[in-house]
């Protein structure tokens, strides 16, 4: 492969694997305080739609980005009183927000469709702007590319570093024994799912408004599924979360590669190897007892009232 | 104990629903469409439930036009042109009361919907996507007073028959437009899925470019999906970042591909609907949409006539079923010239698109010297012609 | 991801007092109308009118009644497949990718053998369609039964790979020669046969059957009884005589071979032949009524009818009131979110 192929396959995968590292951002914060959210396709498919209907409405793509952001919390909102305060089995209420978003979405998005917004500004990266033009569009960013991998920072440090995170983590572990060592178990769920909900808010915005510019019915097809199995794939940690939707993404730029290169690889096989590999990396953790999934992960706190 | 009560609701909606259904007798059904279910089995409460989106017009009906598509009906590509037409047949014969269906893509999906469609008393229905033709053509035969009128299709029967566009010609002029714009010699497709048509389009596109710049190649990648606008972007990027300067497509909805070639600074051909110049406003060469907006009308009108007969409907450019798209403001008066001249000279006979001999990629012929090829292997046409890249099968 | 699976009762249903149990429901299926009804009105629409189509549509006549058995009828045997690894306490949430692969293997047995006479093909497609979910099912139960990776991940990310296994046969070999997204038509001997001159095939016997059989199985025999407690620990299987591994592997087998069922009969009955993508979510939604029926037959049967009139009302929800069809999935999302938070208006209990 030559250079230039190399780095087209690195700018793609940035371009596309933005979206889904904020929203894998956002799933490992909920899961570290011990909720899965198997709605988070639903909760992507409101934020997109909203986000992209406001951006089209005002003219403003900043103001769909908002929209978007403060949709996904609200959404998670919903997930979380039914998983925290009515606490509804966690798996089957994910299934329902999905179904919910699926539903809303088409409702939000329907006069929005093959509708033209005001993209986000992009911007050479700097010290490139000298390249040829080959190379340095294959780098010319939005903020919200720029400010991911910040952010993926950010939230490890919030996690490791902080009070919160420590009592975020101690609930993902054993809500019970931190609510014995002074912590309130639901209001710290209720802030992880409503930051996990922002942030996949900024990815569902990334997607719609930034990358494909474009609003249909369905169109994070699968997207919140494959931040689930991310999310195990680096191992509940922000940091590998880079690697993770990196090395995901750039599978699929291959991919597309390897097609327009008239190769003979069946692009379906090629779509299953992540997904393979998370199982795979799961089956070597679990042989080394390496896993750090939160250990209440998935249970229901009930609370001590 | 949530699960018995769940139980418990679905008992109670069970006899609420039982109750509703056998309950109140089909009161007087709304009056201005006397017409008989066709089904005998069908109840009278399902038949005349008349839209209230329609505005009530003063014109008695004269004919009630089912029409379904694929995807949604304002996605400014295919969906929207064929709707587009609808609305030009509904305007010009103001007693056609049309009811429309969208996001219809599978075959059994279809089958609900012009199911539903004849039980409201439609007695033509447009199918528009190639999914509708199986249940289309399986429908005709219970239901022998509906006409059924597939949009691309390619069977035919005593009330069932096809229109379309006679779109691989149109693509010829585009490969001379792309041909003759490209700086890198390096143009990209954007398909859906690798079936015969798409194929045709991709070869005939590449002949047309080889036709004025014999350096061009397409490079050609699949979404494998009539409207994933997450793939459409990654597969465009992918194109443009392998060095391609013209961007295509033959996907359902234009937008996320020229939104994403437009944002990268290359040039754009849309396709499908005329629609899709707004989203590339500099990058912009030129494109086809389908307008069948009369061939629906005279269709319609010969159904309403009752002279309505299965004919293998095929229309040229020239005939109006599609439009050439106004040229984009970086195209050089000379190539617009060239491209209208080749249209031309498509319409008149001196260019045949496939004539042979016509060889695939690896320079086995496929077309023989004088042959040409017939709607049917195009239609399941499965090679490149060389100066393509990508795997047609 | 553990999870705290919810105990079965096999206690009857109606020991509570009838007006009371009557009351609340009603309270609840009209809030999730009413929520519908306000979503309606926002975008401009009648509610009045949705909800009589939605009725209308299929409960009104025998056709639309048809369609809604049409509709329940893979909810039933998804819901199923979920439901009988359940009462181990394993939680089958891949019976979406197992319905992919027992639709893959029985197409294979389809187009391979398309001259067999119709009694030797469909059983053998059944038979296919068993082993391919099944298999599918497979992975999850082992890797579990070894202690390595839990069931739950495995069942969800194999839920990713199996739609594109489909892709692959059937784009790379198996489509037709016009649509490469599908396969030709099976011919009549692979497709299952319908009843009443409806879209209502054999599958939909057959779930019933599997239901009472798995209803029976459950009441009636020693093992079925003492199911859960031998998931639960291994002494309690030692001292029945159960090796715990194979035990829950072949439970889980069992599952995936339902689901890899319910994929048989999509392609040889509803669709009659195969698609790429042809389930978006059937068994997820086969997981959420199996859940929500706390894996009971009947329950499952009464929630997969009411589902199955939301669906299929949507239909004519959108050449009527002109919404998306989508839409529909609101009116089923407020339904599961009210059965899910559990109102207490006339229950103190919170929480069994």
């Amino acid at each position: 492969m030559s250079l230039l192929a190399v780095l087209g396959v690195i700018s793609s995968a940035i371009y596309s694997g933005t979206s889904l590292l904020y929203t894998t951002l956002g799933e490992v914060i909920d899961e570290r305080a011990g909720i899965v959210n198997l709605g988070l396709e639903g909760v992507l498919l409101v934020s997109a739609s909203l986000g992209f209907a406001v951006t089209k409405t005002t003219g403003s793509p900043y103001l769909g980005i908002l929209a978007a952001v403060l949709a996904g919390g609200l959404m998670n909102m919903v997930f979380g009183y039914l998983v925290i305060t009515r606490q509804a089995n966690q798996l089957a209420s994910g299934l329902a927000v999905m179904f919910f978003g699926y539903g809303l979405s088409a409702l939000i998005g329907k006069s929005f469709v093959g509708a033209k917004i005001n993209p986000l500004p992009r911007y050479v990266l700097p010290g490139l702007s000298r390249l040829p033009l080959v190379f340095s569009s294959l780098f010319k960013f939005d903020f919200l590319i720029f400010l991911v991998v910040p952010m993926a920072v950010l939230i490890w440090w919030l996690l490791y570093r902080t009070r919160w995170g420590l009592g975020l983590r101690a609930v993902g572990e054993n809500a019970d024994t931190a609510f014995a060592s002074g912590r309130n178990p639901k209001r710290i769920r209720y802030q992880a799912l409503l930051v996990g909900g922002l942030l996949a808010g900024l990815g569902a915005a990334h997607l719609t408004i930034a990358y494909t510019m474009a609003w249909s019915e369905y169109m994070t097809a699968g997207r919140g599924f494959i931040a689930v199995a991310l999310v195990i794939f680096s191992n509940w940690d922000p940091l590998r979360a880079i690697a993770g939707a990196l090395i995901f993404s750039a599978a699929v730029a291959f991919q597309l590669l390897l097609q327009s290169s008239g190769a003979q690889v069946s692009p379906f096989l090629l779509n299953t190897i992540p997904y393979l590999l998370t199982i795979l990396v799961l089956i070597v953790w679990g042989g080394n007892r390496k896993q750090s999934a939160p250990a209440s992960l998935g249970r229901i706190y009930l609370g001590s009232e | 104990m949530k699960n018995k009560r769940f139980v418990m609701v679905s008992i109670v909606v069970f006899a609420l629903v039982l109750l509703a259904a056998c309950g109140p007798a089909p009161t007087a059904a709304p009056a201005s469409t006397a017409i008989p279910p066709v089904i005998a089995t069908v109840a009278p409460t399902v038949a005349p439930t008349v839209a209230p989106t329609v505005a009530p017009t003063k014109i008695p009906t004269c004919l009630i036009v089912g029409a379904l598509y694929g995807g949604p009906m304002n996605d400014a590509g295919y969906n929207q042109a064929m709707h587009e037409s609808m609305v030009a047949m509904a305007k010009n014969i103001p007693c056609v009361k049309l009811i429309e269906a969208e996001n219809v893509p599978d075959e059994a999906g279809a089958k609900t919907t012009m199911v539903n469609m004849i039980q409201q008393g439609a007695k033509l229905i447009f199918a528009t996507a190639s999914n509708h033709q199986n249940p289309a053509v399986e429908l005709a035969g219970t239901n022998p007073d509906v006409t059924f009128e597939i949009a691309g299709g390619w069977l035919m029967g005593a009330n069932y028959a096809n229109y379309y566009a006679d779109v691989p010609d149109s693509w010829f002029a585009m490969g001379v437009a792309a041909g003759s714009m490209t700086k890198s010699n390096k143009l990209g497709f954007v398909g859906a899925f690798p079936m015969g048509w798409t194929s045709t389009f991709i070869n005939s596109f590449e002949l047309g470019a080889k036709s004025v710049n014999p350096k061009a190649q397409t490079f050609v990648t699949y979404t494998f999906a009539w409207g994933d606008h997450a793939k459409e972007a990654d597969a465009t990027n992918s194109l443009i970042n392998q060095g391609v300067d013209v961007i295509t497509m033959h996907v359902d909805s234009p937008s996320a591909v020229l939104s994403t070639a437009e944002s990268r600074g290359v040039y754009s051909i849309g396709f499908q609907d005329l629609a899709a110049q707004q989203f590339a406003p500099k990058g912009w060469i030129t494109g086809t949409g389908f307008t069948l907006g009369g061939t629906v009308t005279f269709l319609t009108q010969s159904v309403i006539d009752k002279t309505w007969k299965p004919i293998f409907l095929r229309c040229k450019m020239s005939d109006g079923c599609m439009a050439l798209a106004p040229f984009g403001p970086a195209v050089p008066q000379a190539v617009q010239d060239k491209v209208k001249q080749t249209l031309a000279d498509l319409d008149s006979g001196k260019i045949v698109v496939f004539q042979g001999p016509l060889t695939d990629q690896n320079g086995k012929v496929k077309v023989a010297a004088g042959a040409t090829l017939s709607e049917n292997d195009m239609g399941s046409l499965d090679w490149f012609v060389p100066g393509v890249v990508g795997q047609a099968k | 991801m553990a999870q705290t699976a919810d105990p079965p009762k096999n206690s009857g249903f109606f020991y509570q007092k009838y007006l009371q149990v009557i009351l609340r429901n009603l309270v609840m299926i009209l809030i999730a109308f009413l929520l519908f009804g306000i979503i309606l009105l926002l975008s401009g629409k009648n509610p009045v009118l949705s909800f009589r189509d939605i009725f209308r549509s299929t409960l009104g006549s025998a056709y639309g009644f048809s369609e809604v058995i049409v509709a329940m009828t893979p909810m039933l045997i998804t819901a199923l497949a979920v439901a009988f690894p359940a009462r181990v306490g394993l939680i089958n949430v891949g019976a979406e990718g197992q319905l992919y692969m027992g639709a893959l293997f029985a197409t294979w047995g389809a187009l391979t053998f398309s001259g067999l006479p119709a009694w030797v093909l469909l059983p053998g497609m059944a038979l296919l369609g068993m082993l391919g979910g099944g298999l599918w099912a497979f992975i999850p139960g082992y890797l579990k039964s070894i202690g390595l990776v839990n069931e739950t991940i495995t069942s969800l990310l194999l839920n990713s790979v199996a739609p594109s296994i489909v892709s692959f046969f059937i784009f790379g070999y198996w489509h037709a020669p016009r649509d490469t997204s599908t396969t030709s038509n099976f011919v009549k001997s692979a497709r299952l046969p319908t009843l009443f001159g409806t879209r209502i095939d054999l599958s939909f016997v057959l779930a019933v059957v599997l239901l009472v059989l798995f209803w029976l199985f459950m009441k009636y025999t020693r093992w079925g009884l003492e199911m859960r407690a031998i998931g639960g620990n291994s002494q309690s299987a030692r001292r029945n005589g159960i090796p715990l591994k194979i035990y829950l592997v072949s439970i889980m087998c069992i599952g995936g071979a339902i689901a890899g069922l319910a994929g048989m009969a999509q392609v040889s009955g509803y669709y009659g032949l195969l698609l790429a993508n042809f389930s978006i979510g059937l068994g997820f939604m086969g997981f959420l009524i199996s859940w929500i029926a706390g894996g009971e037959p009947l329950g499952i049967f009464l929630i997969s009818f009411v589902v199955a009139v939301i669906f299929t009302g949507g239909n004519l929800l959108q050449l009527t009131q002109g919404l998306p069809y989508s839409v529909i999935n609101i009116l089923l999302a407020f339904t599961l979110f009210i059965v899910l938070a559990r109102p207490t208006f006339f229950s103190k209990r919170r929480r069994s």
